[in-house]
C-alpha cells in the first residue's frame, strides 16, 4: 500500500465532508459563489480538484468526475449522460488479460495476481456501466422525461434517448465472445471473468436495451398523439375565428350515418314498484311513512296559505232570541215568588202563550235553576215530571217542571 | 341480485358512455371479446350493438338499424354535439393552459379546481376567457364571480359525462373517455370537412415565430 497515496485519500475524503454545504450548493447550482467562502477553503479545494475553473472568467465548478459520482449515488433524474464507450473497456480487457498470461507463462505469480486484480476491477467496471445506464434509460422512461414541461421537450429528449440506446446497441456489438473465449483459454480465473461475468451482463443489458427502445417509440407515439391534439384543438379555435358562422354538415342525415355519430338513445326509465311483491314490503313501507310525514307539511302550508281574514260580525238576532228567552224564564221566576204558589212551567207557557219549542222551554227553566247560586236556590223546590224509558233503563223524560217556593 | 352483465346492458342502455374511468368493473367486463358478443347479442334484440371509440377506450351503444325516429334523435344529438364543440374546445384548451403540463387532457386526467382557479386569478386574459366560455348557452351563466363560474363550468360538464367527480367533498375532478370521443369527432370533422386544422394550427405557430 502507497502511504502518501493513503494519506492523501483520506484528506480528500475529509475535505469533501468538511465543505460538503459548498459541494452540494455547486452541484445543485451549477457552480461556486466565491464570495460567500473564504479564499483558504476555495484554494484548497481547488488543489484537491474538487473544484475547477473551465475558463479564466468564469465561476468555479465541480469537477467532472464528482458531479458523476453524486448523480449516481444519489440516482438524480437530471443526469442523462451515458457513458458507452465499451469499445475501449474492451480494449483495455484484452491488453490486460495479454499482461497476465505472460506473468503467468514467466511464472511471475505476484505480479500475476496484480494483473487479475486490475482486470477482475476493469470486468466489473463495465458490467456497472451497462446495468447504470439501463437503469438510467428506464428511470427517464417510468417518469415520461418530467424534469421537462412542453411536449416538445419531451419528443426532443425521447430522441436523444433513442440515439443513446442506438449507440449502446451499437457498442455492444463489439463483444465477440469467440475472440474473448479464444484470449481466455484454458485459464479458470480468466473465463470466468471475461465469457461468464460478461456474457451474462450483455445479454441481460440487450434485452432490456430492445425493451427500452420499444418503450420510447411507445411513448414517442403518445407524445405525438398529444401534439396532434393540441394542434387540432388550436386549429380549431383558429377556424372558428375566421369563420364564425361553420357548422359541419349534419352527419345523421347521410344515408350511411358515420358510426362515431350512431349514439342510441337512453331508453332505461326507472321501474315502477310491484307493490304485490312480499319481498319488497318493508322497503315501500318504509318509503310510505317517509312520504306521509311531508305530505303533512305540504297540508299545513296549504291550510296556512288559504286561510281567510277574520271578519267581525254582530250576532244580533241569535243574541236578541236568548234574551227573550232567558226574560220570559226570568219573570216565569219572578210570578212564582210573587204569587208564592207551586206553577207549572207548562201552564205558565200556556197561560203567557210563548212562541218557543216546549222543549226549550223547559230545558230553559232547568238551566236557569241549575244556574242560580247556591243561597238563592235555597229558596226554591222543583219537582221533574215525566216517565222512565220504556226501554232503556235509567233514563228518565222530563215532560213537565213545577216549581214552588220552600 | 343484478349481473354484471345486466349493470352493464343498463348502462349502455341509458345512454351512457362506459370507460375506465366511470365504471372500471363494466369497462374490465366489456374488453373481453366473449362478453362483447354476449352484451351485442342483447342489444341486437333493441335495435342496437355496441360501438367503441378512442382505439376502445370508451364503449357506448349505437342503433343498427336507423329509420325516421332513430334518425331524428340522431340529428338533435348531433346539433348538441356541435353547438358544444366550441365551448368545450375552448374549455379543454384553458384548462390545458393552465395546468401548465402542455398536455392535452385524456381519459384519467385529473384536474384539482383549485389548481385551475389559482393559475385563472392570477391571469386576467384566462379569466376574461372562463368568462367568455361560462356565457356560452351550454354552460348559460350570468354570474361575474370568477369563482362561481368556475364551479358551474365543471358541474354542468359532470352532468355531461365529460367528468366525474370520485369524491363529492373534494374539488378534484377526472377526465371521461367522454373527452377522448370528443377528439374523434373533431378528427372526424376535420377530415370530412377537408378543415386541415393542424396545419392551420402548424401555420400560425410558425407565423408568430417570424414575428
Amino acid at each position: 500500500m502507497n502511504i502518501n497515496l493513503n494519506k492523501s485519500g483520506v484528506s480528500l475524503l475529509n475535505a469533501l465532508s468538511n465543505h460538503s454545504e459548498l459541494i452540494m450548493q455547486a452541484y445543485f447550482s451549477g457552480s461556486v459563489n466565491e464570495a460567500e467562502y473564504s479564499p483558504n477553503i476555495i484554494q484548497s479545494l481547488i488543489d484537491l480538484k474538487v473544484l475547477w475553473r473551465p475558463e479564466s472568467d468564469v465561476q468555479l465548478r465541480l469537477r467532472p468526475s464528482l458531479r458523476t459520482l453524486l448523480e449516481e449515488s444519489l440516482q438524480d433524474e437530471s443526469n442523462r449522460q451515458i457513458d458507452a464507450n465499451i469499445g475501449n473497456l474492451l480494449a483495455t480487457l484484452t491488453t490486460q488479460a495479454e499482461h497476465y498470461k505472460e506473468a503467468l507463462a514467466h511464472q511471475k505469480y505476484n505480479e500475476s495476481q496484480a494483473h487479475l486484480s486490475d482486470l477482475t476491477e476493469h470486468v466489473y467496471t463495465l458490467t456497472e456501466t451497462l446495468s447504470t445506464n439501463v437503469r438510467l434509460l428506464w428511470s427517464r422512461i417510468s417518469n415520461e422525461f418530467g424534469y421537462v414541461s412542453s411536449v416538445d421537450a419531451k419528443i426532443r429528449e425521447n430522441e436523444l434517448a433513442q440515439t443513446q440506446v442506438t449507440d449502446m446497441l451499437n457498442q455492444l456489438s463489439m463483444f465477440h465472445f469467440d475472440t474473448l473465449s479464444q484470449l481466455a483459454g484454458s485459464h479458470r480465473e480468466l473465463r470466468h471473468l471475461l465469457v461468464i461475468t460478461l456474457q451474462s451482463a450483455f445479454a441481460t443489458s440487450t434485452q432490456e436495451l430492445s425493451l427500452v427502445q420499444s418503450k420510447l417509440l411507445e411513448l414517442l407515439g403518445r407524445f405525438r398523439e398529444f401534439k396532434g391534439r393540441t394542434r387540432l384543438l388550436k386549429g380549431f379555435m383558429l377556424h372558428m375565428e375566421q369563420k364564425p358562422d361553420f357548422t359541419p354538415v349534419n352527419y345523421s342525415t347521410l344515408s350511411q350515418v358515420p358510426n362515431l355519430f350512431n349514439r342510441a338513445d337512453g331508453i332505461i326509465k326507472a321501474a315502477a314498484p310491484d307493490i304485490h311483491n312480499v319481498e319488497h314490503e318493508f322497503e315501500l313501507t318504509s318509503l310510505v311513512n317517509n312520504l306521509r310525514s311531508v305530505n303533512r307539511l305540504w297540508q299545513g302550508k296549504l291550510n296556512r296559505e288559504v286561510a281567510n281574514p277574520l271578519i267581525l260580525e254582530q250576532e244580533t238576532s241569535v243574541s236578541l232570541e236568548e234574551d227573550l228567552l232567558k226574560n220570559a224564564v226570568e219573570n216565569y221566576f219572578c210570578e212564582v215568588i210573587d204569587s208564592g204558589q207551586n206553577t207549572r212551567a207548562l201552564d205558565y207557557y200556556n197561560k203567557h202563550d210563548l212562541t218557543f219549542d216546549q222543549e226549550v222551554w223547559i230545558y230553559q227553566v232547568l238551566g236557569a235553576f241549575q244556574g242560580l247560586p247556591d243561597s238563592e236556590r235555597q229558596y226554591f223546590d222543583i219537582d221533574l215530571e215525566g216517565v222512565p224509558h220504556q226501554v232503556f233503563d235509567g233514563n228518565f223524560i222530563i215532560q213537565d217542571i213545577e216549581l214552588g217556593l220552600r | 341480485m343484478i349481473t354484471e352483465q345486466g349493470r352493464v346492458l343498463e348502462l349502455l342502455l341509458s345512454g351512457q358512455f362506459v370507460c375506465a374511468t366511470t365504471d372500471e368493473d363494466a369497462f374490465r367486463y366489456l374488453q373481453s371479446s366473449v362478453n362483447r358478443e354476449l352484451v351485442d347479442q342483447q342489444l341486437n334484440v333493441l335495435n342496437r350493438h355496441l360501438s367503441s371509440a378512442a382505439d376502445g377506450e370508451v364503449y357506448f351503444c349505437s342503433y343498427q338499424s336507423i329509420g325516421e325516429t332513430e334518425r331524428k334523435v340522431l340529428a338533435t344529438q348531433f346539433n348538441d354535439i356541435s353547438s358544444h364543440l366550441l365551448p368545450l374546445i375552448e374549455w379543454l384548451l384553458l384548462v390545458q393552459e393552465t395546468m401548465g403540463t402542455d398536455v392535452p387532457l385524456t381519459q384519467g386526467t385529473l384536474i384539482r379546481l383549485q389548481e385551475v382557479q389559482t393559475v385563472v386569478e392570477d391571469t386576467p386574459a384566462y379569466a376574461e376567457q372562463l368568462g367568455k366560455i361560462s356565457r356560452y348557452a351550454m354552460f348559460g351563466s350570468k354570474a361575474n364571480e370568477l369563482d362561481s363560474q368556475l364551479k358551474l363550468i365543471f358541474k354542468r360538464l359532470v352532468e355531461l359525462g365529460y367528468l366525474v367527480r370520485p369524491n363529492m367533498d373534494k374539488q378534484i375532478y377526472c377526465a371521461t373517455g367522454k373527452i377522448d370521443y370528443l377528439f374523434d369527432v373533431l378528427k372526424f370533422i376535420d377530415e370530412t370537412e377537408n378543415l386541415s386544422l393542424s396545419e392551420r394550427a402548424e401555420d400560425s405557430i410558425n407565423q408568430s415565430s417570424l414575428l
